[in-house]
């Protein structure tokens, strides 16, 4: 009895000292990177996620990429020409792009993905929208005719992100509305997708034919180097354990780190801190179909006079240096960044904003605020708004739902007056959610949509900026939403990693020391 | 006892239409939609549209449902709308994580929870009971996230022994991989541990005070044998159904720590397809959880015969 017992002890120590020492090495050229979780499908033409883009934006391309100032560049396009007064746009593709799969990428693959985006894609609507045709007007050159000039049309194919991504024709072909396949996530991009396991990770791996572009690697545009064999996406929900995960070397970089982190880890030595350079902001939507807020811009104005944002900053990202307080709706720098109706922005002023709404005839309504929980910082801003609006005299009532319940009820305008999002940086107007009529919020009366039309219809880039000049002091004056300000968010990641991209987490171009 | 197993087999199987009937009409109560999470805040009403038809979600539920159920029976549990693969193999992939990682933890809550138990009911009443008992108390109290948090930074982060996170398979790296569910088990092991802890303390002193045991020690038995044989053996009956219980909650609701350590677990699949309303995946999820609870229950059932032959099964 007594052997038997020593016998199952040296056997239980000899595991656990084997459990130790069979430290796994992980296998060069590996990167991985801790993601706040779960992507959607990677068909990144149909899913707004930026989770999936993240990832697509490795294996997909599309015909211009977003330089480190957010200018479009040439990727898999060579060169075009605009004729017929801005309504005919032709695309020459360059030549020699090869698809995983080792079919060379043709105009009819790039009409096919153009005709599925406009028909499905997530953003396909603000340029197809007007498209009269697109036809493959030569093996490397493709012919898009448009009812009216679009001047954003570039940058509105710049991006995987619900954007014009290339797929193979008979790839398109056979996806329709639906996500395409697993098996069938065949881009032109420096890595190709290898494996998808639920809940453990995402895999790419280095597409070894791929052909760079000449101009030297700049934001997403210019060339792009696959350094690393694999990238391997992991999801890992907890913030905690991503900065713990990359404290200890499980993780060469990680994403999205909660502002309470940000002073602590930019003096932590084990780790590089990584502040993205365009802001997302919080918006608030007004509901202009039904309700107490239709059409009364005097109400939305007083709403709007009560509120002291930099609060809401405060309590939703911490440190002054991941936020900035300021009402232009682009941040400062951007060519589109404009002071119009600003002064209007956060006032705070809590009297003031009692008599516009007595004036406004408001008489003390429930206001019903649809907000997440999913993201943390909605609903702190919320919160923070809800009193403020108290101490004005307005009567908030907050509605807290799941983000897929948000999503589903704030298509229907008769369950709430205001609702939370937040907006990612965009590089022309024309992408923002407020400015699209069926957005829900749908702004749409004649003074916005001529404007709107004045906006994409010019392809003179000084006479859209004074349109938008004149279509953010309307923001301001009609209220459709409110900008809460202009958020940072960062990352962390390991200090070896060299060249990373300040547009956001891509991985080309990026080595190890 | 097989005419016994066999009519509760067929109590089972009752008990499991009813639950999947409640399954799907409580899953499609939820308001929301997968369509609008697949498709992003830029979806217009026709791509909506479309999608929904193609998922075959335009249907009347009474539809749905029948047709999931004749899918179900002949074991497809369909594809998931997120992962895009089937759901048996995505609950497959969840199951050796949680299988595993509920055994490590129930190995931890015996080692732990039973001997102690022992000893303090054995001394009860003394300093060592009182302070066996709050240590307890506190194991039970302390978040979960809380203790899983400070485990990865000091054995992770600070002296770099065990792996933060994340837990590849063991059918592809081998036993050594075991050691990424050493930190989450003793997180998750700390509470239950506590719990059998105090279970095996209480049946203990129940049983102790039993004629029987009287008995026992005025024959002159020595003490330590009276505890093992008269008395740990008929608490042990209280506490077989309890690890039962413990370990089927292991499997299904372990939550917490799977997030914390990034764990592709079945809590944290379930509860990411309620967010995400993958229908399918939630469906053959809970179908599995019930059936599992259902199975463990018929086990520890079955046991108590095997501990105890005066235990009749009718």
């Amino acid at each position: 009895m007594r052997s038997r017992v020593g016998a199952l002890m040296r056997g239980a120590a000899a595991m656990i000292v084997a459990l130790f020492l069979t430290a796994q090495a992980h296998a060069a050229g590996v990167l991985r990177e801790a993601t706040i979780g779960e992507p959607p499908p990677l068909d990144v033409m149909l899913t707004t996620a930026d989770v999936a883009a993240v990832i697509g934006r490795h294996i997909f391309e599309t015909l211009y990429a977003l330089d480190s100032t957010y200018s479009p560049r040439p990727l898999l396009a060579d060169s075009d020409r605009v004729d017929d007064g801005g309504k005919t746009i032709v695309i020459t593709l360059r030549q020699g792009v090869l698809f995983h799969n080792g079919k060379e990428m043709t105009a009819a693959d790039v009409v096919a993905s153009m005709k599925r985006w406009g028909q499905f894609g997530a953003r396909g609507k603000l340029l197809m929208g007007n498209a009269v045709s697109v036809e493959a007007s030569g093996k490397y050159e493709v012919t898009l005719k448009l009812s009216a000039p679009n001047g954003a049309w570039k940058s509105l194919i710049a991006d995987v992100n619900g954007g014009l991504a290339i797929y193979p024709e008979e790839i398109v072909g056979k996806a329709g509305a639906q996500p395409i396949e697993q098996k069938d996530y065949v881009g032109t991009g420096p890595y190709k997708f290898k494996e998808w396991r639920p809940n453990r990770y995402v895999e790419v791996e280095k597409f070894d034919r791929y052909v760079p572009r000449k101009e030297e690697g700049d934001g997403f545009a210019g060339a792009r180097v696959a350094n690393f064999d694999t990238i391997r996406f992991v999801p890992v929900p907890d913030v905690a354990t991503r900065v713990s995960g990359v404290q200890a070397g499980d993780y060469d970089y990680a994403e999205m780190i909660s502002g309470d982190l940000f002073d602590e880890l930019s003096a932590d030595k084990s780790v590089h801190v990584v502040r993205n350079n365009a802001p997302i902001f919080g918006l608030f939507f007004m509901n202009s179909k039904e309700g107490i807020l239709k059409d009364n811009y005097k109400l939305r104005r007083a709403i709007q006079m009560a509120l002291d944002k930099s609060q809401a900053q405060r309590v939703a990202f911490g440190p002054k240096g991941l936020w900035d307080a300021q009402g232009s709706i682009f941040p400062k720098g951007s060519f589109w960044y404009s002071t119009a109706g600003t002064e209007a922005y956060s006032q705070h002023d809590a009297k003031k904003a009692k008599e516009l709404a007595k004036e406004a005839g408001y008489t003390g309504t429930p206001i019903r605020l649809l907000v997440s929980t999913n993201y943390q910082a909605h609903f702190d801003e919320a919160t923070v708004f809800t009193r403020q609006l108290a101490e004005a005299g307005i009567n908030v009532q907050m509605m807290v739902v799941d983000w897929a319940t948000l999503l589903k009820m704030r298509g229907q305008s008769e369950q709430w007056d205001i609702y939370v999002t937040h907006h990612g940086f965009q590089p022309d107007p024309l992408l923002l959610t407020f400015l699209n009529p069926t957005y829900p919020g749908w702004w749409d009366n004649p003074e916005i949509n001529a404007l709107r039309t004045e906006l994409t219809n010019s392809s003179d880039q000084t006479a859209r900026k004074a349109t938008w000049d004149k279509i953010q002091a309307l923001f301001y004056e009609q209220v459709p939403a409110m900008k809460v300000g202009d958020a940072y968010t960062y990352d962390i990641a390991s200090p070896k990693l060299k060249g990373l991209n300040p547009n956001g987490p891509a991985f080309w171009n990026v080595s190890a020391k | 006892m097989w005419s016994y197993a066999l009519k509760r087999g067929g109590a089972t199987a009752v008990t499991l239409v009813a639950a999947s009937v409640v399954i799907f009409a409580f899953i499609h109560l939820i308001p929301g939609d997968p369509i609008y999470v697949l498709l992003g805040d830029t979806a217009t009403p026709d791509q909506v549209d479309a999608l929904r038809r193609q998922l075959g979600l335009d249907q009347p539920i009474i539809i749905q449902y029948l047709r999931w159920a004749a899918q179900a029976l002949s074991g497809d549990l369909g594809r998931s709308i997120f992962f895009q693969a089937p759901v048996v193999s995505v609950i497959a992939d969840g199951a050796e994580t949680s299988i595993l990682l509920a055994s490590i933890t129930m190995v931890w809550v015996v080692l732990i929870g039973v001997p102690i138990g022992t000893i303090a009911a054995v001394k009860h009443g003394s300093w060592l009971d009182q302070g066996l008992s709050g240590a307890a108390m506190l194991m039970a109290s302390v978040p979960t996230f809380w203790v899983g948090l400070y485990l990865i930074l000091i054995f992770a982060a600070r002296l770099g022994w065990l792996p933060s996170s994340g837990y590849p398979s063991i059918f592809e790296g081998g036993i050594g991989n075991l050691r990424y569910l050493i930190l989450p088990s003793l997180t998750l092991a700390a509470p239950n541990a506590a719990l059998i802890l105090r279970l095996t303390r209480a049946s203990m002193l129940d049983v102790s005070r039993e004629d029987y045991v009287r008995t026992a020690r005025a024959k002159g038995i020595r003490p330590w044998q009276v505890v093992r044989r008269h008395i740990l053996r008929n608490a042990l009956l209280t506490i077989v159904s309890a690890f039962g219980f413990t370990f089927a909650a292991l499997l299904s609701e372990a939550v917490v720590t799977e997030t914390v350590f990034a764990l592709p677990g079945i809590g944290r699949l379930v509860v990411q397809s309620i967010l995400r309303r993958d229908y399918p995946v939630i469906q053959g999820v809970i179908l599995v959880i019930v059936v599992l609870y259902l199975a463990i229950n018929l086990i520890v059932d079955l046991s108590y015969r095997l501990l105890d032959p005066r235990v009749e099964l009718q």
